[in-house]
């Protein structure tokens, strides 16, 4: 556990030295308020409701996070230090687990900063408490499993760029394949397959306030599965 | 102490280490020379277990690397040729990481640091972020990355480059006072180094043990003679034919005339034997005789370039190189 949070306290630290961090936060504050109050209109709604403002966040999360992710190794690469952080005594998962938790903290970090916006508009209104928690435990469990993926990505790609557009078109991808399920005619195997792959659909109750176990496991599975797969390929690298 | 045995690796097909055997003892510097391309830095990532080896076993304190690479890895200092530095903390946060990495703690940690900081000349740039550094300030950072937790086993690729003269000898001096203690592993291309500081050389040539032993050693068995440098004043007239009077002299391999009275000559001697007067002994010998009077005089080592031709080409004669 000190290994994890060795490798995490250097990520950070890099980050928060560097202007990185601080625009990908500002930025990522910038767009969804800019869509709430103006795109969405929400004062002239006359609703107490965020349901919107959390529906757009698989789409802003898959620009959001791959802008924390694109770092992760493609940069350990260009500056040799991923032979450092190979040859110090920290094992493949450690150094995975480790890098996941300081891209997660970032983006909690974005995350708990919009609470504000809910915060304000519930002076203008009552708001279901319940929903509210709901609604962010949903952005928090997508924004880890997009994590991974992006994390995964990032240890494939030969630099940044590259990093952060395919982990950009990957999540893209995954966040809109459910709206072509309706070509395959609703309640088939194909239609109900690209459903179950979608990041978004597995949000949707969640942002009607609705905490599903089935869409819990579905992040989480995710979240396992490219972990695992990024250590997987740093062990595979040895023998190469 | 360090074992190889019959140690391979080939990346993608490519043989990279053709079944290396060493020993490095405790207390003892060991330096691999060869051109680039020989192996040395595979065998140094193999080592630290950054790689595995295709064959053939590598161990650190008994400890097979393929089977315990983190309890190797704790063991190890390493510092690799491209010396990584996270360019965005500063010389304290990185070895801050690096102590957070050896799970370092209070008070044994400060002390540590503190050590690394002195030995290394840095507490001007403690402060500093790594990549306001010069070359030389970055090269000790990553050498006192290496040495922070006193590993008993330090692996240093090329430790020198980089540096100015007087950081060399300082960097020197620490290597060879850490080696008193530890087993150290150091690469270079540069023949002096490996004199100054390393107990024994392993010379590489495509991926296999050209030569091993002693500095001296090695030095012997590759010279078949003694290049002597020579420049001399002589009251009387002076010519080439006149030097042929030098006991033991094979032959002359420059000679010219510098000035009134004072030449230049290059002379090729035999090899050192024992029992056998040393070469710049006939010679001054001689001088003395002729009433000659020497104002330089001077043995000229077998550069680096030299001793690779040689070696490559008696590993080629011989096959196999052992």
């Amino acid at each position: 556990m000190n290994n994890v949070l060795a490798v995490a306290k250097r990520e950070l630290k890099s980050a928060f030295n560097s202007p990185v961090a601080y625009v990908v936060i500002l930025g990522y504050l910038l767009f969804t308020g800019i869509y709430l109050y103006f795109i969405n209109a929400f004062y002239s709604l006359g609703q107490a409701d965020l349901r919107a403002y959390f529906s757009i966040m698989p789409i802003v999360l898959a620009f959001l996070v791959p802008a924390l992710t694109m770092r992760s190794w493609a940069e350990e690469r260009r500056l040799g230090t991923y032979e450092l952080l190979l040859t110090l005594p920290f094992s493949e998962n450690q150094l995975v687990i480790g890098k996941f938790l300081s891209s997660f903290a970032l983006a909690a970090i974005a995350i708990a900063l919009t609470i504000p916006v809910p915060l304000m508009a519930s002076m203008l209104g009552s708001f279901d408490a319940g929903v509210l928690v709901a609604q962010y435990t949903g952005v928090l469990f997508e924004a880890a499993a997009a994590i991974a993926i992006g994390e995964w990505i990032s240890s494939l790609a030969k630099n940044q760029v590259s990093a952060f557009l395919g982990t950009v078109l990957v999540l893209l991808a995954l966040v809109l394949v459910d709206r072509i399920s309706s070509f395959f005619g609703s309640g088939g195997f194909v239609a109900s397959l690209l459903n179950w792959l979608s990041l978004s659909y597995h949000f949707d109750s969640f942002s009607r306030g609705v905490v599903d176990s089935r869409d819990l496991a579905y992040y989480v599975s995710a979240l396992v599965l490219f972990l695992y797969l990024s250590s997987w390929g740093l062990n595979r690298r040895k023998w190469s | 102490m360090i074992e190889l045995r019959e140690l391979k690796k080939s990346y993608g097909g490519v043989e990279a280490v053709h079944g290396v055997s060493f020993t490095a003892e405790t207390g003892s510097v060991l330096g691999l020379l060869g051109p680039n391309g020989a192996g040395k830095t595979t065998i140094m990532k193999i080592l630290t277990g950054y790689h595995f080896p295709s064959s053939g076993q590598a161990l650190v304190d008994g400890i097979d690397v393929a089977e315990d690479p983190l309890a190797v890895k704790r063991r190890v200092g390493y510092l690799p040729e491209s010396v990584p530095l996270y360019q965005d903390l500063s010389v304290g946060e990185y070895l801050d990481f690096a102590a957070d990495a050896r799970g370092l703690e209070a008070p044994a940690r400060k002390a540590a640091i503190e050590r690394a900081i002195s030995s290394c000349g840095l507490s001007g740039v403690y402060q500093k972020r790594i990549e306001e550094l010069s070359k030389g300030y970055k090269q000790r950072t990553g050498l006192a990355q290496a040495i922070l937790h006193d590993p008993p086993i330090l692996i240093l690729d090329e430790p020198t480059t980089g540096l100015d003269p007087n950081q060399i000898i300082e960097i020197r001096e620490l290597i060879r006072s850490l080696g008193k203690s530890k087993t150290v592993i150091l690469s270079t291309h540069i023949l002096q180094e490996v004199e100054a500081i390393c107990n024994r050389v392993i010379i590489l040539s495509e991926g296999r043990v050209a030569a091993q032993g002693s500095p001296a050693e090695i030095g012997e068995t590759l010279k078949g003679e003694e290049r002597l440098r020579l420049r001399l004043r002589s009251p009387a007239a002076f010519d080439s034919s006149r030097l042929s009077s030098i006991p033991g002299l094979r032959s002359v391999a420059s000679f010219s005339s510098e000035g009134p009275g004072v030449f230049a000559a290059e002379l090729v001697m035999p090899p050192e034997s024992s029992g056998a007067p040393e070469a710049g002994e006939s010679v001054f010998d001689w001088a003395v005789g002729q009433g000659i009077k020497i104002l330089e005089l001077e043995r000229r080592r077998l550069s680096l370039e030299e001793i690779f031709v040689k070696l490559t080409q008696e590993g080629s004669q011989e096959g196999d190189g052992k």
